[in-house]
Parts: structure tokens; sequence; C-alpha cells
């Protein structure tokens, strides 16, 4: 169990039920919700009133129900340097995950709302945004490992090299992707520079560098 | 009261009194017929000065010439074209002269909007193919071009006739009525058209007008005759008003393919606003409760799995209650969504559900049904879906205290009529998306040729008629 109490989490999810499981599942968890509310104009004011570590955001929300949420973290982004910003949806957009990749992937994570079933993972993947690093869905990626036009360069990867990929791209660190695939870390380690140096990438101490090289790898 | 008992009114100071050779007739005519009596001398009266009439005996002057130009030169193009046929300078020959026919008839149905004020809609406009093949192709097949020269067949015989008749009219109006000018033995125009017949020889001296009781019977025939003549010009231009409105306004084929497509695109519309308003019922319904489901079971599997003495199992009970009221909550919503998309009850037949609806509306309702058969699937879901957002209307807006609903057959036609004595006001407002409320409906039921008519002054009751093809 998380005892990191120092994280403070905002909240706008305009579901009631999901609202109240989210609070409930965070506060049992040792989080401190700061706010949670329906509306992109609510969040806005309890940011501002008290900030937290992370926001995390319904992408669909009133009043038009579409995209709503997506301004409004990045325009939360571009007004409060640090605060991570975790979207929460019932679909995947790759377009949305570019617009928010758009200049950075520190602190940013865009996850399927059914990753809250696994709890820890959901948790987890919130902490690692909250801190700056990045949590893309595994959908996320496999939407753009299938839309991408390197097909050649990603077939000179091993089967193992191209799962690693995936983990690195979904924003886990060098011991979760060792934890995932059951292998040391010092394996991933040798895999990660495998990987760069087929595809010809600059290598990258941190984490969310990484993941930005690696989906402007997938994007071109 | 019926109206039997209602007794015309009759006063003797209504009553017309006509005095013949001594006797006196009276005629029962009530105030009412008296008025409308004087009204019609009066308009007889001031008929032949009237800008009306002028302007139709202009019109058909002018439109008979242009018709007679028109039709003279598509005649001379077309039979010269006809028999060129062969040769590909014959069929271009032919176009052109469908071209012209087309320019005639657009000038003639202007001519009698400005003159007439007979408001024909314009016809489709001519739709040119890429290409001369394709030219040749769009002007022999267009078929305003070929209604308007048989507009202009038609009314080129039409108009000698016209003409002849009706200014023999006005002639014989003006011969009669100066002929006790000239006097016994003088001269004075002769009649002609169809007055010669009693007139032989046309000369009116043949009458043997030898009294002024002949003179006058003249005179009187003359002002008949004169203030007849608007009528039966009048006649002439109705009928080429008819002629005008059936063959020079859109082609009725187009204009049934347009509204067709119309209601194809409407049904489609409504179609993706239904899917619309499903997967949002669903994301925002049903989705939501399974991810917040599938949260408090994992809470409580991630609980289950710590120590076991250590277990919060008041804790994990909670989660799990939770769960399994959300999932109860899940199964409740997804039946209704599912209803939404076709209702099981239908499956009995339209009574049943229509019943059902009745049965559940918030508002008490009375419910008649008189179907002797089953209407068709669409039909039947249409009328449900109509009953079921109406209802959902008077409950939600009305402030109603009851609400009736009847389904009867009338002929080929399904007719629906839910009303309630609610605050009325009702609007089927087209502003905003077509899928809100009763616009909604009235989408739903023009796609199959339907009609849907609202009754809703404010203060009520608002009475709703939809109107259904039984047989498509």
């Amino acid at each position: 169990m998380t005892t990191d109490c120092s994280l403070r989490v905002a909240i706008a999810e305009d579901s009631a039920i999901l609202r109240d499981g989210l609070v409930q599942l965070l506060v049992d968890r040792g989080f401190t919700v700061t706010g949670a509310v329906g509306d992109p104009s609510a969040l806005r004011s309890s940011v501002a009133q008290n900030p937290p570590d992370v926001a995390v955001i319904d992408i669909r929300m009133p009043p038009t129900f579409t995209d709503e949420g997506l301004r409004l973290a990045l325009d939360l982004r571009a007004r409060y340097e640090g605060l991570g910003i975790l979207l929460f949806s019932q679909y995947i957009e790759t377009r949305y995950a570019a617009d928010l990749l758009a200049d950075d992937a520190a602190g940013i994570g865009y996850l399927l709302k059914d990753r809250v079933a696994d709890v820890s993972d959901f948790v987890e993947a919130l902490e690692r945004v909250a801190v700056g690093g990045t949590a893309l869905d595994p959908e996320v990626v496999t939407q753009l490992m299938g839309a991408t036009r390197r097909t050649d360069s990603l077939s000179v990867l091993t089967a193992r090299e191209r799962e690693v990929l995936a983990l690195m791209a979904e924003g886990r660190s060098n011991a979760a992707i060792a934890n995932a695939l059951v292998v040391s870390e010092g394996a991933v380690e040798k895999h990660v520079a495998n990987i760069f140096a087929k595809l010809d990438l600059p290598v990258s101490e941190k984490d969310h560098r990484r993941v930005l090289a690696v989906l402007r790898f997938l994007e071109s | 009261m019926t109206p039997d008992q209602v007794a015309p009114e009759q006063t003797d100071d209504s009553s017309v009194r006509v005095r013949i050779r001594g006797r006196e007739l009276s005629l029962a005519m009530t105030e009412e017929q008296v008025i409308r009596f004087k009204a019609l001398v009066q308009h007889i009266w001031h008929q032949p000065f009237t800008k009306r009439v002028w302007s139709e005996l202009a019109f058909f002057l002018l439109g008979s010439v242009l018709a007679g130009v028109g039709l003279a030169f598509v005649a001379m193009t077309m039979f010269a074209g006809l028999v060129l046929a062969i040769t590909f300078f014959g069929l271009a020959l032919l176009a052109f002269s469908l071209r012209i026919g087309r320019g005639v008839g657009g000038l003639e149905r202007n001519l009698a909007r400005n003159m007439l004020g007979e408001v024909v809609e314009d016809p489709q406009p001519f739709t040119n193919r890429p290409g001369f093949l394709g030219w040749l192709q769009s002007c022999l097949r267009d078929r305003v071009a070929w209604r308007a020269v048989g507009y202009l067949a038609l009314k080129v015989p039409w108009s000698i006739l016209g003409v002849f008749v009706a200014f023999s009219v006005w002639w014989d109006a003006f011969a009669c009525l100066v002929h006790p000018l000239f006097g016994q033995g003088g001269g004075g125009p002769s009649v002609w058209g169809p007055v010669q017949k009693f007139f032989p020889g046309g000369d009116l001296h043949g009458f043997d007008s030898t009294s002024f009781i002949h003179e006058a019977a003249i005179f009187i025939f003359g002002g008949i005759l004169f203030f007849a003549a608007p009528w039966v010009m009048r006649g002439f231009v109705n009928v080429d008003r008819l002629l005008i409105r059936s063959l020079l306004g859109p082609d009725p084929m187009a204009t049934r393919v347009r509204s067709l497509e119309q209601a194809r695109t409407h049904t489609v519309d409504a179609s993706a606003a239904t899917l619309r308003r499903i997967e949002r019922d669903l994301h925002d319904g049903t989705q939501a409760q399974l991810v917040a489901l599938a949260m408090r079971l994992g809470m409580a599997k991630e609980k289950l799995e710590n120590d076991p003495e250590q277990v919060d199992l008041d804790r994990v009970r909670e989660l799990v209650d939770a769960a399994h009221r959300g999932a109860k909550e899940a199964i409740t919503e997804l039946r209704d969504i599912a209803r939404g998309i076709h209702p099981p009850a239908l499956d009995i037949g339209l009574e049943g559900a229509l019943a059902t609806l009745a049965a559940r509306s918030a508002v008490p309702t009375e419910l008649t049904v008189d179907i002797a058969a089953r209407p068709t699937p669409a039909i039947e879901a249409i009328a449900y879906f109509c009953v079921a957002e109406l209802l959902a209307n008077v409950a939600q807006h009305s402030h109603a205290s009851r609400a009736t609903v009847s389904c009867a057959q009338h002929g080929t036609w399904l007719r629906l009529v839910v009303r309630d004595d609610g605050t009325g006001g009702a609007q089927l407002s087209t502003v905003g998306s077509s899928s809100s409320g009763l616009a909604g409906l009235v989408d739903r039921v023009h796609a199959v040729d339907g009609h849907l008519y609202l009754v809703s002054p404010p203060g009520g009751p608002t009475v709703v008629t939809v109107d259904l093809p039984l047989a498509s």
C-alpha cells in the first residue's frame, strides 16, 4: 500500500458514480483529493484555489460533451507549470494523444477509464504522472504502432524488443518494464540500448524524454 | 345545440319584395343573403372597369402573340430537326428548338406572374452535362422543355378561339349599345361573331327595329353583353392559368423525387441522431456504471490479497455491496436502452405495447385502440415512439392531470391522437438539434409520408394528431 500522503489530486468527471468511486479509491490509497467536480470551469476554480499535484480529467464533459477535457488540460498545462495531467476517457483518440504530447511528455497521462479496475496499475500511473513522468494507455501505443509508416524500421526489432518498445512508449521505467516482463533490469537495459541503436534514436536518461523520442519516431 | 334547432332568422325588413303585373312577390331572403346579393350585383356592375380585367386582357393578347411566335419558331426548327434527325445536325436543331421552347415557357410563366399574379414556382433549372454530346442529351431529355412545348401547342389554338370569342362579345356589345344613336335606317357598326345567329346577315336592321321597344331591347342586350364580356374572357384566361400551372411549373416527378430525397436525408439524419443518443446513454450510463463496478471489485480484490489477519472485512463487504448494487443498476439501464432501440412490447402488437406505455405513464392515461389489421413493423415502431415521446412530454411539460391516447384506423391511415388537459403552449421548435422532442418526431413521421399536427393554445389543452400511412 502506498503511504505517500503528500500527493494531492483534483478530479473533473461528469459521471457522479465514477467521480464518487474515484474519490473513494484515492482516499483509500492515501491520496488527498483537493476537489472533485463535474465540469471544466469548476475544475479551473478548484485548481486556482487549491493547487493539486495532478488533475484527473474526463475528456467528454459538459457543455458539448466532445473534447472539453482535452482543451481544459492544454489550458491548465500552459498556466500551471509542473501540474500533472491524467486524461481519462472511455475511448482512445490517437489525435488527442498527439495534441497532448505536442511539445512535452512530462507529467502527461492518457488512460482508458477501464484501467481503474486494476487499482495498483492505475495508482502507479497516477503517481508517475504526478512526479513528471508519462503514462500512456497500451491502447494508445498499439494504435500508434499500428498507424506508423516506419514498419520497415520496426521489423528489424525482435519480438521482445518490440514489447519493450511498447512498454517504454507507455512511459514505464526500466524497473517497471523488467517487472512487467519478468526479466532482470539489466536485460531490459540491454534491450533498450539495442532498440535505440537500431532505430537510431538519441539516447536519453530521463524516462519522459525517452517516451517522446519513441513517440516522435512512431509518428514521423 | 344541434344545427336543426336553429331557426333561420327571417324578418319582413330583410325580405325582398318584387312587384310584377300588380302582384307582389315576396322573396324570402335572410339578411345575410341580401347583403351577399347586393355585393354580387355590385361586383358585376364594377367588373368591366377593374384593373384586373384590363391586365387579363393585356396578358391574353401579349401571351397569345408570344406563344404564337414561339410555337411557330419551335415548330419550324423541330420539324426541320426531325427531318434531318438521321444526321447530327438534325439532333442539334431539335435540341436547340427545345431550348427555345423552355425559354418561351419561362417568358410565359413570368408574364402570368407579373400580369395575372399567378405565381407558379420555377421548374428545375436546366442541368447541362459536360461535352457537346452531354448537352445534346440533356436538351433532348429535358422534361421541363417538352412540357413547355406542349403548353405552347395547347395554348395557341386556345388563344385563337379565345380572342375570337371574347372580342366578338365586346364588339357586339359596342355595336348594340351604339345602335340607338344611329336611329332607324341609320348606319352603325354591324355585329359579328356568335351574335350573328340572332341577327341574320350581321345587320342589326335585319332585326326590324321599327319601334322604341326594339331599340331598347337591342340596347339592353348590348348592356348584358358588355357586363358578360369580362367573364367570358376570364373563362379563357382561367383555362390558360390551369395550363400554366400544370405544364410550366416544376415537373411533378422531379418534385416527388426531391421530396423523397429530402425524406431520405431526414431519415438518415434521424437514425444517426438515434445512434448518437444510444451511444450517449451507453457512455454516460452503463459504461460508467460498469467502470465503477470494476473499480470497486478491484479494490475489494486488493484488500483480500493482503495478509488474512489484517483484512478489513467490513470494508470489503461494503465494496462488494456497492458493486452488487451497481451491477443491478447497470442491468436496469441496459434494459431501458435496449427498449429504446426496439421495444420488446411491440412483439405482442401495437395495442399491447401502447397499453404498457399508457399504464407506465406518470399522468393517468386512458387508451382506446381500434385497428383491424396489424400495421407494418416500421409503422408500429413509429407509432409506438410517437406515443412514448408525447406521453413523456405530457408528463414533463404540460402539468396535466389526465391524458387520453387514441389509435384508430381511418381507411388507409392510422391516426394517433394524444390529448392532455395541461397548460398548452407546446411548440414545434425547428431550431436546435432536429432530434429534440417534437421536431424529431416530425422527422420520423415525415420519413414515411405521414403528418403531425399540433394544437396547443396557451392555457391548453394540447392535442397532437399523427397520421401514418398503413400501406406505402
